[in-house]
């Protein structure tokens, strides 16, 4: 075999008392796309960041093209030829895609940017790996897609030889991934080295030709993808099997619906519709699943089903024939998207998060006793299985997985009929996963309204007893469970079906 | 058998007290102030006994407890807003707003024993309050944040109360800007025969306690801290954060109020202009509070270490020759530590 692009070699990572990367070798050739798989918090991201430059190895080493090199930090990385496309798109919405292409390495002429240079450039590199940009577009207008093909052209524009992606289609639609996994072909073709870090195991089947799967910090598979098999990478990446999964059992959805929503419409801060005239209803014992392209309306729907947002709102949303109250409803269960930013306290206790919304139940008339806060977090740990130290640990301190099983336990707890579940298993684990899934069908089986956003296709087919897809804030489509991806797809990107 | 169970405990206490950010900041400060000393030819070993002399023995030690009073309160004025997350930095004008209000009425009306002391310190922590609240709508509303609200307020503030104390509550015939002494019924009692110890102590030391209370083991506090943690995550919980955050600065407001009152009650027992912020308790406080990073345990603790620090620098001042301001530098410098800590730490966190 000839000298591999990069090779990691032995590297060791430690975090206070987590080994991230535990003597790891990893080796990426020209031309090839390489995919590194684990579950969430098996070490891919910090693997990664230390072959970009942004972390040092505790010990180990880095190689490129057979020279060991030493990288301090992620200017150094590119030095080397070494390029990320970070899974939050680092770009200046108020530049054009050129000016963000060169930004670092302008052509300079006469003290000024070229931007005759600059465009052309980007244009030939556009031609070259078939990445189709406008150099003049202003970035903040563009398509989620376009901005990452973007962000690929900036690092080929350093000269990157290897490329990393981390996660790259977490923001994509299923036809956008498609292009995605074309264009790295072509990329690869050109003699690039790609890296493509996932978690979801048909993109590595569909995209890449060698996979090296992580756990615990540790290689536990290296596999040509031609031989292997989804089950052979789950075994790898969780030690053991996915339990087949149970017949689908079929809600019987009756009475009246827990959840209505009438002609909402809701707008921005500056007038722009974000909803238009979007009408449903959610009864007990069904999974109502939402649809769509990131921003086309999710968030404002979540947030005024919930009653978090108040502004700019007309129409009607009822909670059994009543007004959603305004601020916060209690008698909504909601377990949000953004766990750091809204779903957890990050350096509260595991007890004082789960006591959330509990807090003036449990209150006598002498305050909070302490131990009734950790009996009931002690409970509710041992009955979702969440792994932690003890209750009185920073939730911080738990994986992304049982971190997200205590939101879950607060919320599945609180009795409340409507439900409402943003990405449930947004960077969890495979097992994780199986477990949430298991958790929310429990949940609609007892009589709860739920109403699912989910941005990966498969999870809202598996759930839901309904599809709803947004587009533009417009309720265009209504699948049953039974829809292809492909159909859904297209209601998503607007091509009505 | 029982002592090497309890080893690994004891060994993981010490661990924690050194990995604090307290144990390295002061440390680190004492051992940058000792090379201050070397470099202007001061001896340390004169020095350091001079300071402790100074804040504890021959009779020093009431007016270290009389500096601690006022900075304990001021650290509750500044603690308690920041536990929800606001930064009070108008102790200043707080207090004075307090002492004036409290001499006032002090003054203006004749009250009966007892009421004559509590009536005026009632009414100082609501005139701090008020005071304080004023920032809560400009942080809620108009998104300005606490930290410049609360600071920007505490200038007029103050003016306001010097102004009150030259003109219309001036002590005729007197060259000082000073009310009139007070009305005897009005006085603090002394406590123990002390000249400067008075009721204000174990006062601040309970409700010191009772905050503490509030903040560990309430619905309120318990709120208040997840405010501070997180705001989003209060707001989503159904937490009502812009009350919330009145009611914090109100109640750090209060503190700042109380202490005002208490020091124009206590001796010389009227409100001289300038004699409340003279001395920079709001400050020292701020960095006691700072220095006790989020364990509201350690801030009587902090305050105390402070207080020691700054009436025992006047001692060395006297006895060995350092000016006092060395002290001051011990303090800047605890707070440099301190922040580059957090910092530090935050960064190696990521």
């Amino acid at each position: 075999m000839s000298v591999p692009a990069a090779e990691l070699v032995g590297v060791s990572k430690r975090f206070g008392p987590v080994l991230a990367n535990d003597g790891i070798d990893l080796a990426v050739a020209r031309g090839e796309v390489h995919a590194v798989v684990g579950e969430n918090g098996a070490g891919k991201s910090t693997l990664m960041s230390i072959l970009y430059g942004l972390h040092r190895p505790d010990s180990g080493h880095v190689l490129r093209a057979g020279e060991r090199i030493r990288l301090r930090s992620p200017a150094d990385g590119i030095r080397h030829g070494l390029g990320m496309v970070h899974q939050r798109f680092r770009l200046f919405p108020g530049l054009t895609v050129a000016e963000n292409i060169v930004i670092g390495a302008e052509p300079v002429a006469r003290g000024r940017v070229d931007q005759e240079t600059a465009h052309r450039a980007v244009a030939d590199l556009s031609a070259k790996y078939g990445l189709r940009a406008d150099p003049a577009a202003q970035v903040g207008g563009l398509p989620v897609g376009v901005r990452q093909r973007v962000e690929i052209l900036r690092a080929l524009y350093r000269q990157a030889e290897v490329l990393i992606l981390d996660e790259p289609t977490a923001v994509l639609t299923p036809a956008e991934a498609g292009r995605l996994f074309e264009v790295l072909r072509t990329v690869a073709a050109t003699g690039v080295a790609i890296l493509l870090v996932t978690h979801k195991l048909t993109e590595v089947l569909a995209a890449s030709d060698r996979v090296t799967v992580l756990r615990q910090g540790r290689v536990t598979g290296r596999f040509a993808t031609a031989d292997t098999s989804a089950d052979e990478l789950v075994h790898a990446m969780i030690g053991r099997s996915l339990a087949a999964p149970e017949p689908r059992r079929r809600s019987k959805p009756d009475g009246d619906p827990a959840l209505a929503v009438r002609d909402l419409t809701v707008h921005d801060a500056d007038g722009v519709p974000r909803l238009s005239g979007v009408s449903f209803a959610v009864r007990p014992g069904e999974i109502v699943g939402i649809a769509g392209v990131a921003g086309s309306g999710q968030r404002e729907l979540l947030d005024t089903v919930t009653g978090l947002r108040s502004p700019g709102r007309t129409g009607q949303v009822l909670l059994d024939g009543a007004p959603v109250v305004q601020g916060r409803d209690p008698r909504v269960a909601y377990v949000p998207e953004d766990r750091h930013g809204r779903a957890t306290a990050p350096e509260m206790s595991l007890a004082e998060n789960l006591l959330m919304g509990e807090q003036h139940r449990l209150a006598t008339r002498f305050g909070l006793p302490r131990k009734t806060v950790r009996a009931r977090a002690e409970q509710l740990t041992e009955r979702f299985a969440i792994s932690a130290a003890s209750v009185d640990v920073p939730i911080t301190a738990l994986s992304g997985g049982n971190a997200q099983k205590a939101v879950l336990a607060r919320e599945l707890t609180r009795q409340s009929r409507v439900i409402v579940v943003e990405e449930p298993t947004q960077g969890v684990d495979v097992g994780v996963r199986e477990r949430v899934h298991a958790l929310l069908v429990a949940a609609r089986d007892q009589g709860g309204a739920i109403l699912l956003q989910s941005s990966e296709l498969s999870e809202l087919r598996e759930l839901s007893d309904r599809v709803l897809v947004l587009f533009e804030g417009r309720l265009v489509a209504e699948f049953d469970a039974d829809a292809t991806e492909e159909r859904l797809g297209q209601a998503m990107t607007g091509v009505l079906p | 058998m029982t002592r090497s169970l309890n080893e690994p405990r004891v060994l993981d206490l010490a661990r924690r007290a050194a990995l604090s950010a307290a144990v390295p900041a002061i440390g680190g400060a004492l051992a940058l102030t000792t090379l201050v000393m070397l470099a202007v030819g001061v001896n340390p070993a004169d020095a350091y006994p001079a300071l402790i002399r100074g804040a504890v023995a021959d009779g020093n030690l009431e007016y270290t407890i009389a500096a601690f009073v006022p900075t304990l309160g001021m650290a509750l004025a500044f603690a308690l807003p920041l536990r929800a997350g606001e930064f009070n930095l108008g102790g200043d004008g707080q207090m004075a707003a307090g002492g004036i209000a409290a001499a006032a009425l002090a003054l203006a009306v004749p009250l009966p024993p007892v009421l004559a002391v509590v009536l005026p310190l009632l009414v100082a922590a609501l005139a701090g309050g008020l005071v304080a609240a004023l920032a809560a709508p400009l942080s809620t509303r108009l998104r300005v944040p606490a930290i410049v609200g609360t600071l920007l307020i505490s200038a007029p503030a103050v003016s306001l109360a010097s102004y009150l104390v030259r003109f219309p509550l001036a002590e005729q015939g007197s060259g000082i800007a000073q009310t009139p002494v007070l009305p005897d019924a009005a006085h603090l009692p002394a406590l123990g025969g002390s000249g400067y110890v008075t009721l204000g102590l174990p006062l601040v030391v309970a409700l010191t306690g009772i905050w503490l209370y509030a903040d560990g083991r309430t619905v309120l506090g318990y709120e208040m801290r997840a405010r501070g943690h997180n705001p989003e995550f209060a707001r989503y919980g159904g937490v009502h954060v812009d009350r919330l955050a009145g009611y914090a600065l109100a109640g750090g407001g209060a503190f700042a109020g109380l202490v005002g009152g208490l020091i124009v009650l206590g001796p010389p027992y009227r409100f001289v202009d300038g004699a409340l912020t003279a001395p920079g308790y709001t400050f020292t406080a701020v960095a006691a509070v700072l220095l006790a990073a989020s364990r509201p345990l350690a801030v009587p603790v902090a305050v105390a270490l402070l207080t020691v620090l700054q009436v025992g620098g006047q001692g060395m001042e006297r006895e060995a020759g350092v000016p006092s301001q060395l002290t001051q530098i011990v303090q800047g410098l605890i707070i440099v530590i301190v922040a580059v800590l957090a910092t530090v730490r935050r960064r190696a966190a990521e």
